[in-house]
């Protein structure tokens, strides 16, 4: 990953007002090809903002975004997407659930579901792919979310919280689970997290945000080998990425009590 | 959403025969304890011999019955589909029609019934118009919720995904509503009978059971009433279970863990896609 070869995703000045309110103010942000990048922030940072914005979903005040350089913005389906909320739909399969994004495109072929089943299979939801999801853990049915981004046909994926929902046991083993995943796929990801360890463990990069006007704060190289095991939590590097983070986090004198309870 | 598989799905059945056979035994014994003569209450077995000594005059009033109900249930609820479908999808459409819905629904039937009969005659169509005036009301109302509740996120995820308005259509918004049509045909179910036999009553010169009531009645056959009252009834449940089968076997997910057989797709072993 060279800064020779042109960005995968460019986000160029992108803001956001709703109404008089600045949600997010001018950002710009490349990813390169392969890479992983985290955005961890409080709440009201703009980081849901702007992935609406990247995804097609919300137009931009200001701004534009450009996939393999070409314009994105209002365009939906040019990117995958994923939830905190798994969005399953209660009448489809794991298999089926996993092969909505050609099913909804009108394209879905056998060579889908055979894919499908092979993924599902690989990455052990074998005995449940014909299971509806409400039989399914809540850590199997963040992996058929993940499998449905994957299998949507997109190369860059943002992923908004995914596992913010999840015990901590189950967090931890989906972290090395889309680590693997991310490793043998080649895909590009954004992950929105506002759990600072987990952005570190998972990222090339951490952008920092900040709210209040939602900004990017800072971008911080993480330069831990990979790949990553749980134990590299324990790192000195990471305990001082951990704090570059905490420090612009939670500035020291006026750390606001509610939302700096729920990062720990 | 609760997982409760065949073994409950049976359980539920042979409940709902003792609740039918409760209803026998209290009717017989309210008949003994009484004391009330024939001429005034018929018990069960009585009733139940009259169709049989009767089938071969009943069975056509029987036939033309069901025959209404089905007709107009069928069309009352095709029509309270669509009508949900236009007000979910044009909110105009919801605002200028929702009060009609309502409007339509506190006028008494038999009011209406008799400016129907001189409108359409005394043949099928005020008939059919009066179920169906019973019937599509709650299929609209159950399928317009249905429609209308379905998560924000994923109607958001399905345009994410790339699908145009009519996939999201029918492979989001329909399916999501199953649940909800399927409470509303089946309250319409029990109902459409009813509609049948005030229509026959107040708009018709064919023969049915609602017409056979009426000179049963007259003629004070109380067995005729008590068994034609028995096979009304028997339309009314029998059209609500089969509603209620339908349903189960349309919405597996429900009540199963897994897909069953017939829905899974298949399966080839990979390295031959492509």
């Amino acid at each position: 990953m060279t800064s020779a070869t042109p960005p995968k995703l460019q986000i160029r000045g992108v803001g956001k007002r709703f109404d008089n309110v600045e949600a997010l103010t001018p950002v710009s942000l490349d990813v390169q090809a392969n890479e992983f990048v985290c955005i961890v922030g409080a709440s009201g940072c703009g980081k849901s903002t702007l992935f609406n914005i990247v995804s097609g979903l919300l137009a931009p005040s200001e701004g534009s975004v450009l996939l393999d350089g070409k314009e994105i913005v209002n365009r939906p389906g040019q990117v995958g997407y994923m939830l905190q909320k798994d969005l399953l739909l209660p009448w489809r399969t794991a298999l089926q659930n996993i092969v909505l994004g050609p099913a909804l495109r009108g394209t879905l072929t056998q060579a889908d579901y055979d894919r499908a089943a092979a993924l599902a299979t690989r990455y052990g939801l074998g005995s449940f792919l014909h299971a509806y999801p409400h039989a399914l853990s809540g850590g199997m049915r963040q992996r058929v979310a993940l499998m449905r981004t994957l299998t949507a046909g997109n190369d860059t994926l943002l992923l908004d919280e995914p596992f913010g929902a999840l015990d901590y046991q189950t967090r931890v083993a989906m972290q090395s689970w889309l680590l693997d995943v991310w490793r043998e796929m080649q895909r590009t990801i954004v992950f929105v997290t506002h759990d600072v360890d987990e952005s570190i463990f998972l990222a090339d990069r951490v952008v920092i945000m900040t709210p209040r006007p939602g900004r990017i704060h800072s971008v911080l190289p993480i330069d831990l080998p990979r790949p990553r095991m749980p134990a590299v939590l324990s790192d000195p590097a990471f305990m001082a990425a951990k704090r570059t983070i905490m420090e612009v986090l939670h500035p020291a004198p006026e750390t606001t009590g509610s939302e700096a309870a729920a990062h720990v | 959403m609760s997982d409760i598989g065949f073994k409950g799905i049976f359980q539920n059945a042979l409940l709902a025969v003792l609740s039918v056979a409760l209803i026998f035994i209290t009717w017989k014994l309210f008949v003994v304890i009484s004391g009330y003569p024939p001429y005034i209450i018929a018990p069960p077995e009585v009733a139940i011999a009259h169709i049989w000594n009767n089938w071969a005059e009943m069975a056509p009033l029987l036939r033309a019955t069901l025959y209404e109900t089905v007709v107009g249930y069928v069309l009352g609820s095709a029509f309270g589909f669509a009508i949900a479908v236009l007000m979910a999808q044009f909110r105009a459409v919801q605002r200028v029609v929702y009060p009609g819905l309502i409007i339509s629904q506190s006028i008494p039937i038999v009011a209406i019934a008799a400016p129907l009969a001189l409108l359409f005659g005394f043949g099928m169509a005020p008939k059919l118009i009066v179920i169906g005036l019973i019937v599509f009301f709650p299929v609209a109302i159950n399928v317009l919720d249905g429609l209308s509740s379905v998560d924000r996120d994923v109607l958001n995820l399905a345009r994410v995904l790339g699908a145009s308005p009519w996939r999201i259509f029918t492979k989001v918004k329909l399916p999501a509503c199953l649940g909800p049509l399927f409470t509303g045909l089946k309250i319409g179910a029990s109902y459409a009978v009813t509609g049948a036999v005030i229509g026959e009553w107040t708009a018709s010169s064919t023969k049915g059971l609602g017409t056979y009531l009426l000179t049963s009645k007259a003629s004070l056959n109380t067995a005729a009433v008590y068994g034609d009252t028995l096979l009304l009834t028997a339309i009314g449940v029998g059209s609500f279970v089969f509603m209620l089968v339908l349903g189960i076997i349309v919405t597996p997910w429900q009540w199963s863990a897994t897909a069953p057989k017939w829905l899974q797709p298949k399966i080839r072993p990979t390295g031959k896609e492509d």
